[in-house]
């Protein structure tokens, strides 16, 4: 232990649902994955990369949930990615030309620059395939790279703890393929916490998770340092971390969060819509409607119209972000200082984001990671980044404390993905998970086409299980997409699931499913064993 | 056509999906019933009660028996209980439901424990016939806990401060604004769809079909709202001028809602002094159907 008065972990939580369409040669719905690799993914080894050049030390926890790795790994969705780059970097460079002179001259070349960079990166460090970049960071010992369910599995809606078993499985083992090791740590998805899923943790030598601030506050018994150390779960010691709300407010409050600064890049006004349609079309998709590009001019200005919107100047808000970094590990200091005074031990502050808020959303996001770690190394030493193995290890005696269920979803419980827009999923989510341990416990050694249908079986159940769908359903944004993919994969697994029934398995849909559904390649369905849930029970 | 589409993807012509026009089924032909959590003050319950289990509790019991009884939800407390055998629950609770809603938002009626659903008919001479029994589900207490650990002890002023630190006050709030931030993500190619336009209009055209063949099948449908929400613990709480009953802060009622009908409800909560008020209004409008 070194003079620091306590810690600060960042923790980012990167996740896309598994978005795939071989049968189109241009899927919408793809750009999901396109946008944020451009803003976020690549931009973020971007930071680790200067970091590391410059000699920065840092620490920095972050979730590759397994559908966001599948897709990272998948050789349609980066060659697709790779043609996405190559167009911004073409248009890029068309538009140092059409703006030269003007006042959107730097942000022209800002965009150059940057998509020049990120193709340098993607293609050329670690060849196409980033999840290269992220692994060396976690080799390195600056990042902890944790899991995530299976497919973002909402656990406490699961009412067989063989579907919990399944996703907590599925996930270490596609980590393991990825990263070479077991994952240490794990973001439950939507921070959703039941009592007693921790044992499936456990068997997987998961050692920590994240809760939502009140999964720790109302645990039982009461939580000694509130949330500012992590607490042990009863029987399997598996420790949990919870999210401290005063950082989380800095940067998510719609009113006071530094996101809303006016000097920041406005997101709607957007290049898609302001260029000739002739000169634009190119870099639409096949439809030719005007859509966003990720490239905009503009910054926030103030309360106006879009089409007042003023020129954006890069160099004013990469000051802004300096600023806001500053401000951030300020008030990091002061609420350590404060806590040190009410706590016995050195105080842990958990900041936990979606990482696709950092440049994707709020696009100097980045900038302002950069400089906070930067400025931690440089500028002070009372507070200390860390990553919860770091922690566990300096205090290894912790609270036994049972969490409380609980998430980070509005109100704090399961309610954005149980209402009555979205409930009449789980008829169907419950019903093929019974159906699945079924015929696990009654093939326990299928080979063959049987043990394809069964593996493909688990594939549309796991995708089913997705909480983003239900989660799309509530907010109404892209709700027809998601009930169409919750749909799509019921109908196909009780497809695949009668055939199996009947003996008259269709090798040739067999087929198809395998290659549109085409996530863990190498998953085995004798995870949804019932003998294999009961392995786990038994143990704690 | 793509480019660099992998290998695989160009081997085989992909085949239609045979069932891809086809809705979900309604249900799978199995009497059964699950219970979820949803927040410490409700669960969902849903179920599926066969043909043939109406069949078997008519050759059981007698139609005019059932006929008479009520449709109802037991719901069993049974926290603590090892081995749940339909009558030893520490307390339970009957509900009124219709069994062909098919789902039902349950009001827990204690927080922090385990529920059993059990659904069934209540006889007139008071003697219950189960026709489905649920998973067991537990619901999150909601607070903090009273139980304080002799080895990790702290000062009750320390402890309220570091409640405030740590968020206390914000439990369940904030979490809107990164819902919106994160559903805005989302937004952006939604405008209108691209490849998939297809299999949009064909998906709806099928649902369209289904109904158009369905024609020999009956409805019946009926309204309730709940009024539920929580307030100070010592605040007088009325709703529509009648003041109501707070449990652990907590209220919920329920209000037939006729055909037509506009319902007013103002939510008040005032203080004990009466020099405080908050107010909260609620508009429910069914719409004369056809």
């Amino acid at each position: 232990m070194g003079n620091e008065k306590g810690y600060l972990a960042l923790v980012l939580h990167a996740h896309l649902p598994f978005i795939k369409h071989p049968e189109y040669p241009d899927f919408l719905e793809e750009d999901w994955f396109y946008e944020d690799m451009v803003e976020t993914y690549i931009p973020l080894l971007n930071v680790f990369e200067n970091l590391t050049e410059e000699g920065v030390d840092f620490r920095l926890t972050m979730s590759l949930t397994p559908p966001l790795c599948n897709m990272m790994a998948d050789p349609l969705l980066t060659n697709r990615f790779s043609r996405y780059l190559n167009q911004r970097v073409e248009l890029s460079e068309k538009e140092l030309h059409r703006t030269a002179g003007t006042e959107f001259e730097a942000v022209a070349r800002m965009y150059f620059d940057k998509f020049r960079r990120y193709k340098d990166l993607f293609e050329n460090r670690y060849h196409r395939n980033v999840l290269e970049g992220f692994k060396k960071f976690q080799d390195m010992g600056k990042l902890e790279i944790i899991t995530c369910c299976a497919t973002h599995g909402y656990l406490p809606l699961m009412v067989h703890k063989e579907s919990v078993n399944a996703q907590i499985k599925i996930a270490a083992q596609d980590y393991r393929s990825r990263f070479g090791r077991n994952p240490r740590g794990i973001w439950l998805a939507e921070c959703a916490y039941n009592p007693g899923d921790d044992k499936f943790l456990r068997d997987e030598g998961i050692r920590f998770f994240f809760t939502e601030s009140h999964g720790i506050l109302h645990g039982t018994p009461r939580p000694k340092y509130g949330i500012y150390a992590p607490v042990y779960c009863p029987n399997t010691g598996v420790a949990a971390f919870a999210r401290d709300m005063e950082s989380a407010q800095q940067v998510w409050s719609a009113e006071s969060g530094y996101p809303g600064d006016a000097r920041y890049r406005e997101f709607y006004r957007d290049l898609g819509y302001d260029l000739d349609y002739d000169y634009i079309k190119p870099y639409l998709h096949s439809d030719g409607v005007r859509r966003n590009i990720g490239m905009k001019y503009h910054k926030i200005t103030g309360k106006v119209s879009l089409n007042q919107k003023r020129a954006y100047n890069p160099a004013e808000a990469r000051e802004v972000a300096a600023q806001h970094a500053g401000n951030f590990m300020f008030n990091r200091q002061k609420q350590i200082e404060y806590l040190s005074t009410i706590i016995d031990r050195k105080p842990l502050v958990v900041s936990m984001y979606d990482a696709e808020l950092y440049g994707h959303w709020w696009y100097e996001g980045i900038d302002f990671l950069e400089y906070l770690f930067k400025k931690i190394y440089y500028d002070q030493d009372e507070i200390k980044l860390i990553t919860p193995m770091e922690y566990l290890s300096i205090y290894p005696e912790n609270q036994i404390v049972q969490p409380s269920m609980s998430s980070w979803g509005d109100k704090g419980y399961h309610e954005v993905w149980l209402n009555s827009g979205n409930d009449w999923i789980y008829r169907h989510l419950i019903k093929s998970a019974e159906r699945m341990m079924e015929l696990a416990n009654r093939f326990p050694n299928a080979q063959g086409l049987l043990r394809r249908a069964l593996n493909q079986l688990a594939r549309e159940l796991v995708l089913m299980q997705s909480s983003d769908w239900a989660f799309l359903m509530t907010t109404g944004t892209a709700k027809e997409y998601s009930t169409k993919r919750t749909k799509d994969h019921v109908k196909r697994f009780n497809e695949l699931y009668e055939q199996i029934q009947g003996n008259r398995i269709n090798e040739a849909y067999v087929y198809e499913l395998e290659l549109k559904d085409s996530i863990f390649q190498q998953i085995d369905y004798n995870v949804y064993s019932s003998a294999a849930k009961e392995a786990v029970l038994a143990k704690y | 056509m793509e480019q660099n589409l992998s290998s695989a993807t160009l081997v085989r012509p992909i085949v239609k999906d045979p069932q891809a026009e086809m809705d979900v089924p309604t249900g799978y032909g199995k009497t059964e019933s699950y219970l979820l959590p949803k927040d410490p003050a409700w669960m969902f319950l849903f179920w599926e009660i066969t043909q043939g289990t109406f069949d078997y509790l008519r050759s059981q019991y007698g139609e005019e028996t059932l006929k008479q009884a009520r449709t109802i939800i037991r719901l069993h407390d049974v926290t603590g209980v090892p081995f749940f055998n339909g009558n030893n629950s520490v307390e339970y609770y009957d509900m009124p439901v219709i069994f062909e809603a098919r789902s039902w938002y349950i009001n827990v009626p204690k927080t922090g424990r385990s529920y059993i659903a059990d659904l069934g008919y209540l006889t007139a001479d008071g003697h219950f016939i189960l026709v489905s029994r649920s998973n067991l589900t537990s619901v999150p207490p909601g607070h903090i806990s009273d139980i304080i650990d002799d080895k990790w002890m702290i000062v009750e002023g320390d402890f309220q401060k570091l409640l405030k630190l740590s968020g206390a006050d914000y439990i369940g709030l904030g979490s809107s604004e990164r819902m919106q931030v994160v559903s805005q993500h989302w937004k952006l190619t939604e405008l209108t769809s691209s490849g998939s336009s297809t299999s949009w209009s064909s998906f709806a055209l099928h649902l369209d079909k289904v109904q158009e063949e369905e024609e020999d099948i009956w409805l019946e449908a009926d309204c309730e709202i709940i009024i539920y929400g929580s307030a100070s613990k010592n605040a007088i709480v009325s709703i529509n001028g009648k003041d109501i009953e707070l449990k652990d802060g907590k209220f919920s009622i329920r209000q037939h809602l006729s055909a037509g009908s506009v319902v007013d409800l103002p939510i008040r909560a005032r203080n004990a002094k009466g020099d405080k008020t908050r107010q909260i209004m609620i508009k429910a409008l069914r719409e004369q159907g056809k």
